[in-house]
């Protein structure tokens, strides 16, 4: 009784393994230095009241890198190099439960191509298994099957309605097993202040806490930063605050939140001298467009041979 | 009256073993078994091809290896038995083999297999503790089957010759019962002398070596009585205790009273001369063949569905699935698909046939505990309709593969290995999703991004990834009854997973997010003017992502400013899939800092319009 108490406020470590997540700018926001093996993290993406739905994927901007971080999180997680070696046998399974069948594995392939020739004969390859549900409750059922199992290194999840029980469950499966789970949901389920519909799209302050208790045992609110394009194509700016949940303490009072580049070559992140600054392009009228900063390309794809195309607007 | 037709391999350790490497037929094979105190003694020997020699005459393969080196004599003494018939040199070229009984016996079990095309019933002789050679016979019912060969006589000559042509040296004889037919079979050359003389039996030769032999019907006493003793298969203490008396042959033992034979002699030697008599029957034990296990039940009545529970039907079902799995186990195999059938019952009233209901499971990893694949059946069992009267249920075992052997530990937390969790975890997912919802991606190199990659069937099996399997340098297919080895289970299961990837586009060039059917989208683009009049032919006349963009389907919709865009990248397809796909692909960020995925479609025909189509396939979330 006095752990469970304990448990939920986050002070009692049972001594789980502590993951480093590979991002350093991550870590420094965890309260543990990493991500603990058996929990539950949630991540609130900008807008994306609509992840699962088909053409509605464009109300909120759901572009914002919400989902490439959590998959380089699961795929960091499932390193066989990180291995337990306390325990028999080590996970290296990552579950995506894609419901939508939106998920397309050949943006994260290459990362797990990466880390295995990065580890070269000693280490192995995560697993990466699919699971598409057709229906809600499949879905829910899919998650909690997949925490239950200890191969399993971490679960990657974008539910739309889950409820409180559901999500407890959860969390006592993955405490049992050690597997991660990782969830993406949408900052309007959680009472975040989204964008308005319709007209030009706001850009976010900052982001605010999100009102209700929550299962999880963190929630990290990403969203893009805005406003300063980042040159290189490889590079994504992104903005973490740490939103709720145990980890993020009940006394704090000052928002924790970081910035990261992830890098979208290997998955890992990337260090600041990517960022360079590019002129800023101003939103301007149709017909008299100056400066604007398009990009020419000469490379191949597919096997075809592309000539260079500048474009350029007078 | 039946008919049992034995098949001996005289010497069959060491023909296996020349089967695997004929080259073994130019040198004496030795085939030892280690004693007590490290004494080697030879459990078979022969030499397939000695060289022409003035000497004594070798002794050939079929003739009873008791003339020159008998089975358990120490190899030492058989070396230098071999030495004074052949010379020092075939000791120094002779090849000593330690006797392996278990692959001796799988061979043996493969070829009864192959023998079946004589008659379906095929069994191996059950071979005594003692002997120091095992089982080399095999006893074949072939009762009523002998007129699909023209004859008893034909069938033999069939069987030594088909035998013959794979290369195996082999006897036969028919007779009534095993025991007659297995002295028949070891003293063909003492029936093939009887017969010169006469008996008025019909007996047939052939060859140069006796190798067959016919018992007629009911005849076996008078035909063999004048083999000797030990033709009874008794042990050597009785044997010898029968010439002690003065008894030699199966004629004379036939001749004593049955009371003082059961008194004077061990039990073994009543029971051998009934079984020879045809007294006491000797069931034919056949090898579990390649055939997969069934088990059924049939109700009395039939069971109504309001009545039962699913937990009633899951556990009949359950022991069914215990008799089917044991056998398998046996094997050292396991489950890989099974189809369990609930029969319905026939309503005479309607007059329709019910096909009954049934559901297929599949694994992933061949599996042998019969309670994970009922939990599987029970999953499935939940979402489908149940029929509403059940007479009987089925479970047949579809398809079975070997299961690798895991050692439990003793005070182990974790019964299984993780690999065997996943695996199962992947069965559970796969038995309520359905079988192509659970997959593993593999990339494809191919330049439609729909296509780039491929889900293939999990191999929740599979060995560390830098291991590949060892393999017999040179399998030969017509001497595949070699010696057993275990294979991993399933074909995925030492792949490598170090695929080449070089065709896999870069990262940050594709989306993780991808729509299944592009969508279209309402954009605002600038025109070059001065480029309008030279490119009117073309469908766009401006070459360059949109500045703004929204979705056509809905009006409402907020406009996107683009901000940056990386491209374009030209994606075609081949010609010969069919419409061809032409499109450069864009990667754009709008203000808000979100990346989508648009291309414009290329050659669709639309020439009028300066403004082309635009799709979003897919955003970076």
């Amino acid at each position: 009784m006095v752990t469970r108490v304990l448990d939920g406020l986050g002070l009692y470590f049972e001594g789980r393994e502590t993951v480093a997540t590979g991002f350093p700018s991550l870590d420094r926001l965890l309260p543990a230095g990493g991500v603990r093996r058996g929990s539950l993290v949630e991540w609130l993406a900008g807008g994306a009241e609509c992840l699962a739905g088909g053409a509605e994927c464009l109300a909120g901007g759901v572009g914002g890198g919400a989902i490439s971080l959590a998959c380089a999180v699961a795929c960091r997680l499932a390193d066989p190099r990180w291995m337990d070696q306390s325990r028999a046998s080590h996970a290296s399974t990552i579950v995506v439960v894609d419901r939508g069948q939106r998920f397309y594995p050949p943006a994260v392939i290459p990362w797990l191509d990466a880390m295995a020739d990065h580890a070269g004969k000693g280490g192995g390859r995560p697993h990466l298994v699919v699971a598409r549900p057709s229906r809600d409750d499949d879905e829910l059922w899919t998650i909690d099957q997949a925490l239950r199992c200890p191969g399993v290194a971490a679960v990657l999840a974008w539910p739309r309605r889950v409820h409180a029980t559901a999500m407890r469950r959860w969390q006592l499966a993955a405490r049992a097993s050690g597997a991660v789970g990782l969830l993406v949901r949408g900052l309007s389920e959680c009472g975040f202040s989204g964008q308005r519909p319709g007209g030009e799209p706001t850009r976010p302050s900052g982001p605010t806490r999100p009102s209700g208790p929550t299962w999880a045992d963190a929630k990290l609110a990403i969203s893009p930063v805005a406003g300063e394009p980042v040159a290189d194509l490889a590079v994504r700016r992104l903005r973490l605050s740490l939103a709720g949940g145990p980890w993020s303490g009940n006394e704090m009072l000052e928002e924790r939140s970081t910035e990261l580049l992830l890098d979208l070559t290997n998955g890992h992140e990337a260090t600041r001298r990517h960022l360079v600054p590019a002129p800023h392009a101003a939103p301007v009228a149709v017909g008299r467009l100056q400066a604007a900063h398009f990009q020419t390309e000469h490379f191949q794809a597919g096997g075809f041979q592309l000539g260079e195309v500048a474009c350029r607007a007078s | 009256m039946s008919r049992i037709m034995t098949i001996w391999l005289p010497r069959w350790p060491v023909q296996r073993r020349l089967l695997e490497r004929p080259e073994l037929r130019r040198r004496p094979v030795f085939v030892c078994r280690r004693e007590r105190r490290g004494v080697m003694t030879v459990v078979a020997w022969a030499w397939a091809a000695p060289p022409r020699r003035t000497g004594p005459s070798v002794p050939q393969l079929g003739r009873a290896s008791g003339s020159r080196i008998p089975a358990g004599m120490s190899l030492a003494e058989a070396m230098a038995v071999l030495a004074i018939s052949h010379g020092s040199r075939a000791c120094h070229i002779a090849e000593v083999d330690h006797d392996d009984p278990v692959a001796d016996l799988a061979a043996l079990e493969e070829l009864a297999r192959y023998c079946r095309r004589f008659a379906p019933i095929v069994a191996i002789e059950k071979s005594s503790q003692h002997e120091p050679v095992g089982p080399e016979c095999l006893q074949v019912d072939v009762t009523g089957t002998a007129g699909f060969f023209g004859g008893e006589g034909p069938l033999v000559r069939t069987v030594v010759w088909t035998l013959a042509a794979r290369g195996i040296h082999a006897r036969a004889a028919i007779a009534d019962t095993p025991a007659a037919a297995w002295a028949a079979v070891h003293h063909t050359d003492a029936l093939r002398a009887d017969c010169r003389h006469g008996h008025g039996h019909a007996l047939v030769r052939g060859g140069r070596h006796q190798r067959w032999a016919i018992v007629p019907a009911g005849a076996q006493l008078e035909t063999l009585a004048g083999l000797p003793a030990a033709a009874l298969r008794l042990d050597a203490a009785i044997v010898s205790q029968l010439r002690d008396v003065g008894i030699e042959t199966i004629g004379s033992v036939a001749r004593l009273p049955r009371k003082s034979l059961a008194s004077r002699f061990a039990p073994q030697m009543s029971l051998r001369l009934a079984e020879f008599i045809g007294e006491r029957p000797e069931p034919l034990v056949v090898p579990c063949s390649g055939e997969l296990p069934t088990a059924s039940q049939a109700f009395d009545f039939p069971l109504l569905l309001r009545d039962t529970t699913l937990d009633d039907l899951v556990a009949v079902i359950e022991r069914l699935l215990q008799d089917c799995v044991a056998p398998l186990v046996a094997q050292g195999k396991g489950v890989m698909s099974l189809q369990v059938r609930l029969e319905r019952a026939q309503s005479v009233e309607l007059r329709e046939t019910c096909t009954p209901a049934v559901i297929d499971i599949g694994v992933f990893q061949p599996s042998s505990s019969a309670k994970h694949l009922v939990e599987l059946v029970r999953l499935r069992m939940a979402r489908m309709r149940m029929p509403r009267e059940i007479e009987g249920i089925t479970v047949e075992v579809v398809s079975a593969g070997t299961a690798e052997c895991r050692q439990r530990t003793l005070f182990g937390e974790v019964a299984e290995t993780s690999a065997a969790r996943v695996g199962m975890l992947l069965d559970r997912l796969a038995g309520r999703l359905g079988r192509g919802a659970v997959f593993e991606p593999r990339p494809m190199a191919d330049a439609q991004p729909e296509h780039a990659w491929a889900a293939v069937p999990p191999a929740a099996s599979r060995s560390k990834p830098e291991h590949r399997p060892e393999h017999r340098p040179e399998p030969k297919p017509e001497h595949r009854i070699g010696s057993k080895r275990s294979h991993h289970a399933g074909p995925h299961a030492a792949r490598t997973m170090a695929f080449s990837t070089s065709f896999v586009a870069a990262p940050q060039r594709r989306p993780i997010w991808l729509l299944p059917q592009p969508v279209r989208l309402e954009t605002v683009a600038v025109v070059d003017s001065s480029r309008v009049s030279a490119l009117n032919q073309q469908a766009d006349a401006t070459s360059g992502p949109p500045v703004r963009f929204r979705l056509a389907s809905q009006a409402g919709s907020p406009m996107h400013e683009v901000v940056k865009a990386h491209g374009p990248e030209r994606l075609e397809t081949a010609w010969w899939r069919g419409p061809t796909v032409r499109r450069d692909y864009y990667v754009v960020e709008t203000v808000a800092g979100a990346r989508y995925w648009i291309f414009r479609r290329l050659g669709s025909g639309s020439a009028g319009r300066p403004g082309s189509e635009w799709f979003l396939h897919g955003t970076f979330a």
